[in-house]
């Protein structure tokens, strides 16, 4: 097996994950109880054999850089090889942020120089699935492609949200549309990327000298190569994927982890997901404690009731009270007998005694990002604190470090507390 | 804390410790759901700002070995200092194999001259307990001591336990006796000592055995500035079966007085790469502590799950210690057990069941049953309290079906699984 190396793309804003990536890098939102979102991208990798990985940041990397480290939890502290944390730079030639995804790779073409690859991988990361890219490879090389992009299947109704790739039956690439409205195909691409060194390198020099280029992937480049009937093929991923993107998505996909038939298989000894491991104790279930249907992560203490829910490390859920059909971040307190609901709690959040949370029948969409929140999730940022007794309703959005005396009243549903910090 | 060169004693066989010890040295016998016993031993080094350690092995030594590696976990993977694992060596004068405590250390002198350590400080693997040596250190320097000894007070029916020690009004000690049947002596030696490095050279030049017994009952007797301190934190010897399982259920109290879930002296350990845990319909647990990667469709009472546990559903775990894997079948019930890794207890089976047998020679037991690592107990088969399955124990162990207590079913040879 020749050198490899790959690129993951961990540089996006996010918004459609609302408060979750507003101070952290979409990759670097927690996930799963435990993981981050990148750990998956990240565990592909070495899973696969990659070992030398540059991860493109651009928007707040701080808590991406942390978790990444040197690399430790994924043995990519090496010697040689490793991964990099590639921020933009300030260079001779054209020095500017990332302008897309190909722009991003563009700007780090210097770090193919040394590297005898012969193929380029580019990820994204952001999202959740496990797949052996030892499959990609092959199948890029037995179709001599120029580049193969992975796809998935996507229901016909969620094509708008995906280029979608129109194959022949060789699965060579005949038609590719960005986000179309209407498509003859429902083969999503999973922004998973092979492209043979010299061709890719070729295209993005002349990509960049093209000014009514948005510089990416998915927008240009691709269509492009597909139009100029280059060797563009597409591999058909057939196992659990999915972009945590969306809030509803993001949701979903963590509460598919304790269905009944979870879809994706964490104890997988052959296939395990790496993360940065925080030095908890086990759980501990206290006397009255109830939980059923949920993932509680080490550190957990349990004394109310649990039901249908992910806790991370270090949460505590007091007694009398009730948590359901919730995600709860890294130490949050759940005072006793409050009452949360379908509801996403940001790190070191506080719930005060007797709060009600996501509570009520009214389902008024938020008024500052109905977009995102009108199914009746809502959202609490980082480290506030909700005042004993408090009622929250549905599709609320409160802030990060809000503090207790900062709230006027009882936040109605589609209601928005904001924090101290700016808001997108 | 650089002049400091810290020695874990952690050679023991742990005979009493039975099943759990077949294959590992006792500091390396899983505690609390997702640590070995040494963790706490290290664990206070690393937080006392101890960071040159030697950890003295002699019996199967390779789980400790596997769980120390680098030392990492515990930052003792410095360029200068960190951790060394001392096993037994040949050399053209000596036989190799420790003699006793003193013994080892002796072998190993080179290594403390080699540290320059100005002090040694001599612990257990054995223990379970959160101490800042510091304080020790801080007592032993101000005092001129020539020794210092962590002592705790203990009731008068513990004392064939320890060594016991009597002290003057200044706190030093006038007397040591080992294991005493009968003594007014209240304080009992933890197995923590500082020694002036100097000194301690020259009382190993009798090339003593022991080191309570060989090394500092004579300094006591002759006069030494052997000086205690007392300790009143949580201490446990775990080095048997009634207080392994103890320790363990001490950890589930309301307000246990060792608490894991303690930020400023978290105890390190390796990690287990395990996702979190899998409550599934019809899980009910209560009173207990339950480690990542565990899996419970079934009841748990005051038990202490390790990683990757499986309860499944209909099953019932009850004041028990079950470690990493093992699986416990639907409808099983396990009663005052204590489970080794990868311990498979079959559908419908009982563990722990039934009226116990008075005979003093199950005493050491305390009622409780042992299952050793990688054993199996076949479905429906019912295993009374006071039961030890040994190390790989197949279906073919239990032809007869129910097990009464007092049985005893032999370790498989290791080396059967190689071939």
């Amino acid at each position: 097996m020749s050198a490899r190396y790959a690129f993951i793309l961990a540089g996006g804003l996010g918004t459609r994950l609302c408060l979750l990536s507003e101070r952290r890098a979409k990759p670097a939102v927690p996930f799963g109880g435990k993981y981050r979102i990148i750990d998956f991208t990240l565990s592909n990798c070495v899973n696969s054999g990659i070992y030398d990985v540059g991860v493109l940041t651009q928007y707040r990397p701080t808590s991406l850089r942390q978790h990444i480290g040197i690399g430790r939890p994924w043995d990519l502290d090496r010697t040689r090889g490793g991964v990099q944390l590639l921020q933009p730079s300030l260079d001779s030639v054209e020095s500017d942020w990332y302008q897309g995804t190909a722009d991003a790779i563009y700007r780090n073409l210097i770090h193919l120089r040394r590297r005898m690859t012969d193929h380029v991988l580019v990820l994204s990361g952001d999202h959740v699935y496990k797949m052996d890219y030892n499959v990609l490879y092959a199948f890029h090389e037995a179709n001599r492609a120029s580049v193969t992009v992975a796809v998935t299947e996507v229901p016909a109704d969620a094509v708008s949200a995906f280029g979608i790739l129109e194959t022949d039956r060789t699965g060579r690439v005949v038609g590719f549309q960005e986000k179309p409205r209407l498509a003859r195909s429902r083969l999503a691409s999973m922004g998973v990327y092979l492209f043979d060194r010299r061709s890719l390198i070729q295209w993005l020099v002349e990509d960049a000298a093209m000014k009514d280029s948005a510089h990416d992937f998915g927008k240009n480049l691709l269509p492009r190569l597909v139009a100029r009937g280059e060797a563009v093929y597409a591999h058909h991923f057939r196992d659990y994927w999915q972009d945590v993107g969306a809030l509803d998505s993001y949701y979903q996909t963590n509460m598919d982890l304790i269905s009944d038939r979870p879809p994706l298989d964490l104890n997988d000894p052959g296939w395990l997901v790496h993360t940065q491991s925080a030095d908890r104790p086990p759980v501990r279930f206290e006397t009255g404690g109830v939980a059923e249907r949920s993932l509680i992560a080490n550190g957990c203490r349990i004394a109310g009731t649990v039901t249908r829910s992910i806790l991370f490390p270090g949460v505590t859920v007091a007694p009398g009270a009730v948590v359901s059909d919730s995600i709860v971040m890294n130490d949050t307190q759940i005072m006793r007998d409050a009452q949360l609901d379908r509801a996403i709690l940001d790190k070191e959040v506080v719930i005060g005694g007797g709060a009600r949370v996501g509570w009520g029948e009214a389902m008024t969409p938020n008024e500052a990002c109905p977009e995102h929140l009108s199914n009746g999730l809502l959202v609490v940022g980082k480290g506030t604190r909700l005042p004993e007794g408090l009622t929250v309703g549905r599709n609320a959005r409160i802030g990060a470090f809000v503090a207790e005396d900062a709230f006027a009243g009882d936040v109605p549903a589609g209601g928005v507390v904001r924090g101290p910090e700016a808001e997108h | 804390m650089r002049d400091v060169m810290a020695l874990v004693l952690a050679g023991g066989s742990g005979e009493r410790l039975s099943v759990l010890a077949t294959e590992r040295a006792v500091s390396a016998v899983p505690f609390g759901g997702k640590y070995r016993i040494i963790d706490f031993a290290l664990s206070n080094c690393c937080h006392s700002g101890v960071h040159r350690l030697g950890v003295l092995t002699q019996h199967a030594p390779t789980s400790l070995h596997d769980h120390i590696s680098s030392g990492r976990v515990w930052d003792l993977d410095g360029r200068e200092t960190g951790v060394v694992i001392l096993q037994p060596f040949l050399t053209r004068d000596q036989a190799g194999w420790y003699q006793g405590t003193a013994d080892a250390i002796a072998q190993n002198w080179d290594v403390i001259e080699e540290s320059r350590a100005v002090r040694v400080l001599v612990l257990s693997g054995d223990h379970v307990y959160k101490m800042d040596y510091r304080a020790l250190l801080e007592v032993h320097g101000r005092l001129e001591a020539s020794v210092t000894m962590a002592v705790l007070p203990v009731t008068a029916d513990q004392s064939r336990r320890f060594g016991m020690v009597t002290v003057d009004a200044y706190g030093r000690a006038t007397r040591f006796e080992e294991k005493p049947a009968h003594t007014d002596a209240r304080l009992a030696s933890m197995g923590v000592y500082v020694f002036e490095t100097d000194l301690l050279r020259e009382a190993l030049r009798g090339r003593p055995r022991d080191l309570a017994l060989h090394v500092l009952r004579p300094m006591v007797e002759a006069g030494e500035r052997v000086q205690t301190w007392e300790y009143n934190g949580y201490w446990e010897d775990v080095g048997e079966i009634a207080t392994y399982h103890r320790a363990n259920l001490d950890l589930l109290k309301p307000d246990p007085r060792l608490m894991l879930h303690d930020a400023r002296w978290p105890i390190l350990t390796r990690d287990e790469e395990r996702p979190p845990v899998l409550l599934l319909p019809g899980a009910d647990v209560q009173d207990s502590l339950v480690a990542n990667g565990c899996r419970i469709a079934g009841r748990v009472r005051n038990s202490v799950l390790f990683a990757g546990a499986i309860v499944q559903a209909g099953a019932e775990v009850v004041d028990s210690v079950v470690m990493h894997d093992v699986v416990v079948g639907r409808s099983a019930r396990v009663h005052r057990a204590i489970l080794d890794k990868f311990a498979h207890v079959g559908e419908a089976a009982a563990l722990g069941s039934g009226d116990r047998s008075s005979d003093p020679a199950l005493a050491w037991l305390d009622g409780l049953s042992l299952v050793g690592k990688d054993a199996v107990i076949p479905a429906g088969v019912v295993v009374g309290p006071q039961v030890v399955v040994g190390v790989g124990a197949t279906a073919a162990d239990f032809a007869g079906g129910a097990l009464a207590p007092g049985t005893r079913i032999a370790d498989r040879v290791a080396t059967q699984d190689l071939v």
